[in-house]
């Protein structure tokens, strides 16, 4: 459904986007990952029809956004960072103006049907200036399905609102992969590892990595990890006695304690406990840290960086 | 439905629905009146009340007029983001800025038929030179499209609304102050050329006086057609930005 080969943005001697490649099959919800700046909404702009690309090509539903421009647009329903909106429309006036702008036969229908689906029916009278921040992301969600665009393309969805309405709009995004194929960006991990079945990781213009959260997150971080902080203990004597356990690969300090990596499926809680209990010391604090994307990510990104 | 009556209808709704199309057009009748008032009072006893009246006044009431129509339309698309989502929507660039050209100059022309109510009037109790004033009025149509085209211009070229407005102010205030530096050169060619290339040159000494000239019509015709190209050219320009 989405095709993006070699896709290059330049401004100037500034790579946006540089050469990166991925697809969307029908239905599946891509998670586009990276920190600010990385390219994102660059690659989401080519592929919406904005901008064109300096180089390579991006496919939306076999038609090229290059050529065949209005067909892309048709397809595409476009959500931007920032939720742009007509302060003086009323909610109804906003959502029918931009069906009818796309072509959508029945507009009115349509409208009442989106309202409904993200919840401001009870709204549709109301100016938009008068909506919160959270209502506006979902009119903003709606004038992006009025048209049921075969593709979703949502730029950074939950950004700036609660964590409730947060929740709400990853269920919603969730939900959209039943029938739309979406590509959502996203510099928060977790998140991305909840709503897609595919996260595409880029940084600097490139993509570092790509595949299924699970899959993404066994390649990138081998082994096991426990947080230790041990109690009586100085500096130097605390590391080289955690360093000796057998098992361990590496020992960070963080915070007041230290992190351990372990070898992939050993179990050597019971062997730190009693290490350090014999030498004379308490444990004050001990539990196993899953790594999260987002330590994943930074190590990923520092690794571009050496 | 196409793009540009589309885009037409929504700009034409947000001037009803805005309070500065609604000062100016209270301006315009107010001023208007008094001016009607006074003309009438005066030719009552010694000449004919004056058919382009109304139209002589517009031709520099525009120069202010036309910036404050048309400031908002591009500059806070811009500002709003909604500019990214219509050019990502399936109609052509050219259709946003012609449905909003047209919508201006519309709500212009209401704003002109309002003004007829002063012909009615003269119909009433005098015999009006009525050949006369719908010359002056089709010039007045014309004119106040190519100022209009000319505000879409520094709509599209800025995001703030305000400098949009100056920008075109001051070019339409340029342009009506060349008008008169070329009627007082003494060195009648550049007099001609100067009149040529203004905007009151094509107005004041044809249509006010009751002529229709092929050559004032294309005038103000290719003036809208290369604003309005122009115009189009900037809102594309957003997607090399």
């Amino acid at each position: 459904m989405i095709d993006v080969q070699n896709l290059t943005k330049r401004y100037g001697n500034h790579m946006a986007v540089d050469n990166i490649s991925f697809e969307a099959q029908a239905g599946e919800i891509v998670g586009l990952l990276g920190p600010n700046g990385a390219g994102k909404t660059t690659t989401m702009r080519i592929l919406t029809g904005f901008m064109p690309p300096s180089a390579g090509s991006a496919k939306i539903a076999g038609f090229d956004v290059m050529t065949d421009s209005i067909e892309v647009r048709k397809r595409v329903g476009y959500l931007p960072e920032r939720v742009p909106v007509y302060p003086d429309m009323t909610v109804r006036g906003y959502v029918k103006f931009w069906a009818e702008l796309r072509g959508v036969k029945n507009a009115r229908k349509q409208t009442d049907r989106v309202l409904e689906q993200v919840q401001l029916t009870d709204r549709r009278n109301t100016l938009v200036r008068n909506l919160s921040k959270g209502m506006r992301q979902r009119l903003g969600l709606a004038q992006a399905l009025v048209h049921d665009p075969q593709v979703v393309i949502l730029d950074e969805p939950t950004i700036g609102i609660d964590p409730q309405q947060v929740i709400e709009v990853r269920e919603s995004v969730r939900q959209l992969g039943e029938k739309h194929t979406v590509l959502f960006s996203t510099h928060i991990l977790s998140e991305a590892e909840q709503v897609c079945d595919r996260v595409v990781i880029i940084h600097k213009g490139r993509i570092v990595a790509q595949g299924a959260p699970a899959t993404l997150r066994q390649q990138l971080q081998p082994g096991g990890h426990l947080y230790v902080e041990v109690g009586g203990a100085d500096d130097a004597h605390a590391r080289r006695i955690l360093e000796s356990i057998d098992g361990v690969e590496l020992v960070q300090p963080q915070g007041a304690g230290y992190t351990l990596r372990t070898r992939d499926g050993l179990d050597i809680r019971a062997e730190v406990s009693q290490r350090v209990g014999g030498a004379g010391y308490s444990l004050l604090e001990f539990r196993p840290t899953a790594m999260t994307l987002e330590d994943i990510f930074l190590d990923v990104v520092g690794r571009e960086r050496d | 439905m196409s793009g540009t009556w589309i885009i037409f209808r929504r700009e034409l709704g947000q001037y009803f629905a805005s309070p500065v199309a609604y000062l100016i057009a209270f301006a315009i009748l107010l001023i208007t009146g008094i001016m009607f008032y006074g003309d009438l009072n005066y030719a009552a006893t010694i000449r004919p009340s004056d058919p382009a009246l109304i139209p002589n006044f517009l031709s520099f009431a525009m120069v202010f007029c036309a910036p404050l129509l048309t400031m908002r339309m591009l500059a806070e698309e811009s500002r709003e983001g909604t500019l990214e989502l219509l050019l990502t929507a399936p109609v052509n660039d050219s259709a946003i800025v012609i449905g909003k050209f047209l919508s201006a100059w519309f709500f212009y022309t209401v704003l002109l038929a309002l003004t007829f109510i002063y012909q009615f009037i003269l119909l009433a109790i005098t015999q009006p030179d009525l050949g006369h004033a719908m010359c002056a009025y089709i010039g007045i149509w014309l004119y106040g499209g190519a100022t209009l085209a000319v505000g879409i211009v520094f709509s599209a070229v800025t995001e703030n609304q305000i400098i949009a407005a100056f920008l075109s102010m001051g070019v339409l205030l340029f342009l009506w102050f060349a008008e008169l530096v070329g009627q007082i050169v003494t060195n009648l060619d550049i007099a001609l050329v100067i009149r040529q290339i203004t905007l009151q040159g094509h107005f004041t000494t044809s249509f006010a006086v009751g002529l229709v000239r092929a050559e004032d019509v294309a005038f103000y015709a290719g003036i809208i057609a290369i604003m309005l190209f122009i115009a189009i050219r900037v809102v594309e320009s957003h997607r090399w930005r």
